[in-house]
Parts: structure tokens; C-alpha cells; sequence
């Protein structure tokens, strides 16, 4: 290496292990859609399992005369306002009590005893508070993620290196100099891990609030779907969101890369 | 920052006749709750001064508070008895000019090697557009030109502790605090770099403490050496250092009276030592 050269390896596009990665990725695809198919070819009805060309099928035609996309969009709306608002308060609240450890402490049985209870048995209670309309969707998705932004600001706090603070202390920094750029830096991965836990606890509130009452979202088509013994509805919605959870994944992925520079 | 520019300060002589002294410790002690729920001594009566200008440094076993006094004349920890003066007001939070290296490299992991000397410009308060500048010089007087990019953990120990140095020399505090700054270098960056200090610090007469384990760097260093004991910490002995400056820092070597220095320092920190 000279010294005008830049001496890190620049990445590819495409590198081998990425080409594997795919590959293999591709080959569980085929393998499991492969057993699907001969399962509901061969031993099974696909009254109980449907099958996959009937799922692909259906999929396809309820993208061309949108449904997919009213139902969806619905959902994902839900679960990203749940997962705002469940940021935001977390987030938040964390700040609030990593500043006053004792409230913490008092806190912390309640916090854990709230997190653990579950949704489900909330539900009508969130019905009768919320309505049935979009806000008890979204406060279901609200409920599922606020805990894990909380214990994560928490955690993520606790763990800035106390050496770094008290450098910038010594250079005189203020406190919102350190929170700016020592601590915020320093949480940004426990924000990360806490969304991407966030994006399909999301999806379920929000799932979950339709079934419980709704006439739109991928729940409600599930929950129809099931009604009328289509097994190929039921499994048509359930394939649409675990795409969605993925490409939202995916995106909180991206967002991390582009505001975490590469240790 | 208050202070008056002055000449660098010549050897032997004794600066505080003329200036107020940089740092003065009046009788601290600092203790510390042990897990067990008593208190452990760190600190025990420690008075010390140091001269505006002065070069001292601090030697003795690992574990007698060293690290501890740097952060108590900070401020960073608060005394638990006695007080510390710093530019001639008592220090109860980190006062202005006092830059700080810790024994740890601290350097922020996120950032690169050039961020990270940026943030302490950025503190001193020098405009934006004189940043790069000061960062391009900083980094080849450290050897660090083509690390600029690099983030610290794609760099070796010695490459974070010289840019640990740059981000303090961009600080530029009056008061140095310098706790074991080459310890992970080799001994020739060891050579130029304390040469190096040297250089800036005879140019700019500021004041240093300096901690560290290489009695002959404290001596090739200092105006005085400080032999600490402990736990608890207290000092144990005090040696001037006349040898001429400005100073070679290599060659100050050959000197039978750097030998001679060195040789009694020795036998003072005597048996329990960790010292190489
Ligand atoms: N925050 C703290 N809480 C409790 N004890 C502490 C704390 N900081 C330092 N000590 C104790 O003070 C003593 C001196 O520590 P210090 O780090 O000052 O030693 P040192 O002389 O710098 O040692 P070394 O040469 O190994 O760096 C040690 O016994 C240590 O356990
Ligand atoms: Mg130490």
C-alpha cells in the first residue's frame, strides 16, 4: 500500500459469500414451498393446507383488483404509527427514568408485570376505550412495542461508556454536547435492535386489532377469509405479511446502515 | 487562558518565585465506598504544587492513586477532604484549559481518527472553517496522515494513543493531565514523541503532570519527579531534576547525572514495584 492509495478493500456489489448467501436463501424457499406443494398434492386436501400455486394465485389477483393493497396498506399504517408513537414514548420515558434512577427502581415491578400481561385479554378493553376504528389498532401496536424502546433506552444508556462522558466533562462539554454526541451515538444500536424487534411486535398489534374488530387491514382478510373456510385466503394473508415484515425489516436495516457509520 | 504569555521557563529555577502556581493541592484526601459497604483510602494528605510551567511527573507501584490524583486536580471527582487550587480557583468542576488524557485510549469508536480530534476544537471553540488545517497538522506531526479516515478499531494501540495525544494537543489546554500517554508505544514512537512533547511544551511553557511507569522517561521528561506510595496514596519523595534545557530527549541519556537520578529513584521505589 502506498500512501496515496486508500487502503481499505472496496465492497462489491456482488460478492461471492453475498452470491452464497442468496443461493442458499433461495434454496429454503424451494425446499419449502417444494414440501408444501407435493404435501398438498399428495397425503393432504388443500382445503386444510391449501397449496402454493392457489396461494400464488390468489396473490396475484388480489394485487391486479387491489384489495392487497387496501388491506395492507391499512395494516402497515397501524403498525407504523404504533411504532412511532411507541418510539417516542419509550424513548422518552426511558430518557425520563434513567434520569431518576429511584423512580426507576420504584417503577421497575410495574413496567415488567405491564410488559408481561398479555395483549390479547387487553383487547376489549382497548375496544372500548379506543373504539373500533384506527386508534385502538394502533394503540394495540403501541402496547407491543413501547416496552422494548423503553428497557432498550434504558439498557443502551447504562452501557455509554462513562469514560467518554467524563472526557468530554474534562474538555468542558455541556450536557447537551455529550447527550448529542456521545450518548445518542452510543444508543443508536440499542434503538436499532429495538426496532427491528418493534416491526413485526407492530405487525402483530396491529393484526391483532383487526381481528378483533375492523372492516379493512390484512387481519380482517384473514379473519374472513377463515370464516368462510377459505383456507387459501387465510394463507394468502399470512404470506402478504410476511412480506411486509420482511421489506420493513429490511428498511430498518437500511436506515441503520445509513445513519451508523461502519465500526 | 487567563495567563499572561511568558518566556519558556528556564531549567532549575524555581518558576512559582514569579507566577502564581498553575495547580496547588492543600491537604487531600479522597476515599472511596468499598463493596463491602466500608471506605477504602485512596488519597491520604497529599499537598503538592505546581509551578506555572512546570513539568512534573508522578511515579510509583500501580495501584497508589496516580490515576486518581490526575482525576481529582481535573475535577472530575470531587476531594474528599482537603482542596485543590487550579489558575487560582478552587476546582469543584473541570475548569477551562485543563485537557485530560486518560490512562484508557477514550477516543469515541463511532467517530474517525479526525472526528475525534475535531471534537476537541470544536470545544476550544475554533471556527469551522480552521479546523481542517489544525487536523492535517496534527496528524502528520503524529504520523498519522493516512489514518485520518480510520475509525479506531481498525487501528493498532500505539496509532489510538498518538491519536488520543493529537486530540489533547488540539485541545490546547494550559494545563496538561497526562496519565501513562505512551505506554502502549514502542520505544523509538516512545522517543519521538516525547521528543516531540518536549518541543511543545518548551515552545508554549504550559504546565504538565504526568503519570507514568518509565522512571528514565520521568526523568528525561521532568523539572521534578514525584514518587508516590500506596494504597493509600501519599507522596513518598521528591526529586529535582537539574539537568539542562532545553533537553535532548535521547541523548539526555548519556548523562552520568541522568543515570544517577534515575539509579536513586530506583532504590527509593525500592522492592514493590511493577515498574519496567
Ligand atoms: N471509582 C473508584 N471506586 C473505588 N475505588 C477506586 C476508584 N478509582 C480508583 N479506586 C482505587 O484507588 C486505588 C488507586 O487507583 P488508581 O487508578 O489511582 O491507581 P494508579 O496508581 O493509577 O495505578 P496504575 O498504575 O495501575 O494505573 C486503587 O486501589 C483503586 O481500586
Ligand atoms: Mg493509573
Amino acid at each position: 500500500m502506498s500512501a496515496e492509495t486508500d487502503v481499505r478493500p472496496a465492497r462489491p456489489f456482488l460478492s461471492p459469500a453475498k452470491v452464497r448467501l442468496w443461493f442458499d436463501r433461495l434454496l429454503v424457499f424451494v425446499l419449502s414451498v417444494g414440501a408444501w406443494y407435493v404435501v398438498a398434492n399428495t397425503i393432504l386436501d388443500p382445503f386444510w393446507i391449501s397449496s402454493p400455486e392457489l396461494v400464488a394465485e390468489r396473490l396475484w389477483r388480489i394485487t391486479l383488483n387491489g384489495d392487497l393493497w387496501w388491506h395492507s396498506s391499512a395494516t402497515v399504517w397501524q403498525a407504523l404509527l404504533g411504532l412511532a408513537l411507541g418510539l417516542v414514548v419509550g424513548f422518552g420515558f426511558g430518557l425520563l427514568l434513567a434520569r431518576y434512577p429511584r423512580l426507576a427502581e420504584a417503577l421497575d415491578p410495574y413496567i415488567m408485570g405491564l410488559y408481561s400481561l398479555p395483549r390479547i385479554a387487553l383487547a376489549p378493553l382497548f375496544i372500548l376505550w379506543f373504539g373500533i376504528g384506527l386508534l385502538s389498532k394502533v394503540m394495540m401496536a403501541f402496547s407491543f412495542v413501547v416496552f422494548i424502546f423503553l428497557l432498550n433506552t434504558m439498557q443502551g444508556l447504562k452501557e455509554v461508556d462513562r469514560d467518554h462522558i467524563d472526557l468530554m466533562r474534562s474538555m468542558r462539554a455541556s450536557p447537551a454536547f455529550i447527550a448529542r454526541r456521545v450518548q445518542l451515538p452510543a444508543m443508536l444500536p440499542w434503538l436499532f435492535a429495538a426496532a427491528r424487534i418493534s416491526v413485526g411486535l407492530a405487525l402483530i398489534g396491529s393484526v391483532l386489532g383487526e381481528l378483533l374488530g375492523a372492516n379493512r387491514g390484512l387481519g380482517w382478510y384473514v379473519e374472513h377469509a377463515s370464516g368462510r373456510l377459505d383456507t387459501t385466503g387465510v394463507f394468502a394473508g399470512l404470506t402478504a405479511l410476511m412480506i411486509i415484515a420482511v421489506l420493513m425489516n429490511q428498511a430498518v436495516n437500511l436506515l441503520e446502515r445509513w445513519l451508523t457509520p461502519a465500526k | 487562558m487567563e495567563r499572561a504569555t511568558s518566556a519558556p521557563q528556564t531549567p532549575g529555577e524555581s518558576p512559582a518565585a514569579c507566577a502564581p502556581p498553575r495547580v496547588k493541592v492543600v491537604g487531600v484526601s479522597k476515599t472511596f465506598p468499598t463493596p463491602d459497604g466500608g471506605v477504602a483510602r485512596v488519597i491520604e494528605n497529599v499537598d503538592l504544587t505546581l509551578a506555572e510551567g512546570e513539568f512534573l511527573s508522578i511515579v510509583g507501584p500501580s495501584g497508589c492513586g496516580k490515576s486518581t490524583m490526575l482525576r481529582l486536580i481535573s475535577g472530575l471527582t470531587p476531594v474528599s477532604e482537603g482542596r485543590i487550587v487550579v489558575a487560582g480557583r478552587e476546582v469543584t468542576e473541570p475548569p477551562p484549559g485543563v485537557g485530560f488524557m486518560f490512562q484508557r485510549d477514550t477516543l469515541l469508536p463511532w467517530a474517525t481518527v479526525s472526528e475525534n480530534i475535531s471534537i476537541a476544537l470544536e470545544l476550544n471553540g475554533t471556527p469551522p472553517a480552521a479546523r481542517p488545517a489544525r487536523i492535517a497538522e496534527l496528524l502528520k506531526l503524529l504520523g498519522l496522515e493516512r489514518y485520518a479516515d480510520y475509525r479506531p478499531s481498525a487501528i493498532s494501540g500505539g496509532m489510538r494513543q498518538r491519536a488520543a495525544l493529537g486530540r489533547l494537543l488540539a485541545y490546547g489546554p494550559e494545563l496538561y493531565l497526562m496519565d501513562e500517554p505512551f505506554g502502549a508505544l514502542d520505544a523509538m514512537t516512545k522517543m519521538i514523541l516525547g521528543r516531540e512533547l518536549l518541543r511543545i511544551w518548551s515552545q508554549d511553557a504550559k504546565s504538565v503532570v504526568f503519570v507514568t511507569h518509565d522512571i528514565e522517561e520521568a526523568v528525561g521528561l521532568s523539572d521534578r519527579v514525584i514518587v508516590m506510595e500506596g494504597p493509600p496514596g501519599r507522596i513518598k519523595s521528591e526529586y529535582r531534576i537539574d539537568l539542562p534545557r532545553p533537553r535532548d530527549f535521547r541523548a539526555v541519556r548519556l548523562l552520568p547525572e541522568f543515570r544517577d537520578l534515575c539509579e536513586r529513584i530506583w532504590g527509593d521505589i525500592g522492592r514493590h514495584s511493577e515498574a519496567e
